[in-house]
């Protein structure tokens, strides 16, 4: 009677098991826009992300995280600059969500579907494409996402009367650790 | 007697001009202050109507939802990423499912995420001001460049010593960019400080060079008042007067260096 109950026991629970949520972590990332005027080439770089992905039934949603005074160009004035343009202390966090299928997490190019929140807007990019790169159980992850400012309705700010471009692509770098 | 009276005679003219133009100078600031005052108040009062009036406002990621991307995806098709750029301002997500990630997960804390509409009023007041110092800045170029230029007629002509001309246009010009500095440094001084982080890159240099042409601004008009006496009462420049020239080339250089700083480094690849 006692066998019984058990197996059938294991039998329930076992495949109930085999779904378990599987979590993903961010170890190291390196965030970097890059913006264009006839004058300068600026590239502002984060190391600050935060991420984190959970896979349930076969689909991983991802979630990345960063807090937009953490970039940094390598001129305070600059910086701070940008965190008035990008309403940096109404809106302090850039998050990025993404659901990818579990089984396409080995593949070595992703083709991510992103929503970007940044600046007190949302902007979907269809089909980023991401290589990804596995070492042992470090998932090294890099690409760039093809935002621009409009996609936030932020007014580019100018430089002697010149406005920057409106394209301000971010790329990403980052290794994922599932856990 | 004579040489006193022709030194208080000069030092009157440079001292009129100077509060002619700081007077006028300070008016329009006061004024102009006074409106950043009002706009950075506004824009504080803009920015913190409730939450209700903010249709805008990225909700934390806990409220960004799969629902929505899953709609999203089944509107989607195979185009370019460029063609799929769909911003969608103002919307906001519906409340994410159980087990997908939030901001909480992450590690950060409701203060971290929490928008600072007073900061941010202050972050555009900052930039308003310093856009003003700005342009008040670049403009003072041009009375600097043209003292620097007018102070090669400012020595007394040995052909016709009684014609000071020359020399009141260079005192004029030089009170103008003396009053026109003063107007861009109070727009940098009274722009609210909103980090304590130490400078990093070109506004470095750009603030090191403040301690040369800060007193260089104010001992330029001094010295020259003692040379613009001396020559008046037919003596040759001397003494300390005589480092006018000097210090007031030291301080349009440090003046445009500090300009340059400001905008270093600049890439012409473009051009």
């Amino acid at each position: 009677m006692k066998r019984r109950s058990l197996l059938v026991f294991m039998l329930l629970t076992l495949p109930a098991l085999s779904q378990a949520d599987r979590t993903w972590t961010l170890d190291q990332s390196t965030l970097t826009y890059h913006m264009s005027h006839p004058l300068h080439e600026v590239d502002g770089v984060s190391h600050a992300a935060k991420g984190k992905g959970v896979c349930h039934s076969g689909e991983c949603d991802f979630l990345l995280a960063v807090a937009v005074k953490t970039f940094n160009s390598g001129d305070t004035n600059r910086d701070l600059h940008m965190l008035q343009v990008t309403r940096g202390a109404q809106f302090p966090i850039v998050s990025v969500r993404l659901r990818l299928p579990e089984s396409s997490l080995a593949s070595p190019t992703l083709d991510c579907d992103l929503e970007v929140q940044f600046a007190g807007n949302t902007a979907h990019y269809s089909h980023v494409p991401f290589t990804q790169v596995i070492d042992g159980t470090a998932h090294h992850i890099t690409g760039t996402v093809p935002s621009t400012l409009s996609d936030f309705k932020i007014e580019p700010p100018s430089f002697f009367t010149v406005p920057i471009k409106n394209e301000i692509p971010v790329r990403v770098d980052a290794v994922w650790h599932p856990s | 007697m004579a040489l006193c009276r022709q030194f208080s005679v000069g030092w009157a003219r440079v001292v009129i001009n100077a509060l002619a133009l700081m007077t006028l100078s300070g008016t329009s600031l006061a004024l102009a202050a006074q409106a950043i005052g009002q706009s950075g108040s506004e824009l504080a009062t803009k920015a913190d109507p409730g939450p209700a009036a903010l249709p805008d406002a990225p909700m934390p990621a806990v409220l960004a939802g799969r629902e929505r991307e899953a709609s999203t995806r089944e509107t989607s098709d195979s185009s370019s990423v460029q063609d799929k750029q769909q911003p969608k301002p103002g919307e906001q997500s519906p409340p994410a499912p159980p087990g997908a990630p939030s901001l909480a997960d992450l590690g950060l804390t409701p203060e971290q995420i929490r928008g600072d509409n007073k900061e941010q009023a202050l972050l555009d007041k900052r930039t308003q001001m310093l856009k003003i110092h700005q342009r008040l800045g670049l403009i003072t170029v041009i009375p600097v460049a043209a003292a620097c230029i007018s102070s090669a007629g400012a020595p007394p002509d040995r052909n016709n010593p009684g014609s000071t001309t020359s020399r009141d246009v260079h005192v004029a010009l030089g009170g103008v960019a003396v009053g026109m500095y003063a107007a861009t440094a109070i727009y940098a001084i009274r722009a609210p400080k909103v980090s304590n982080e130490p400078a990093r890159g070109g506004i470095k240099l750009h603030k090191y060079l403040i301690y040369i042409h800060a007193p260089g601004m104010i001992l330029t008009p001094i010295l020259g008042a003692m040379a613009f006496n001396q020559a008046n009462s037919g003596e040759k420049v001397h003494g300390i007067a005589s480092a006018h020239s000097a210090v007031a080339w030291a301080t349009a250089g440090s003046y445009v260096a500090a300009i340059v700083a400001v905008s270093w480094p600049i890439h012409l690849k473009h051009f």
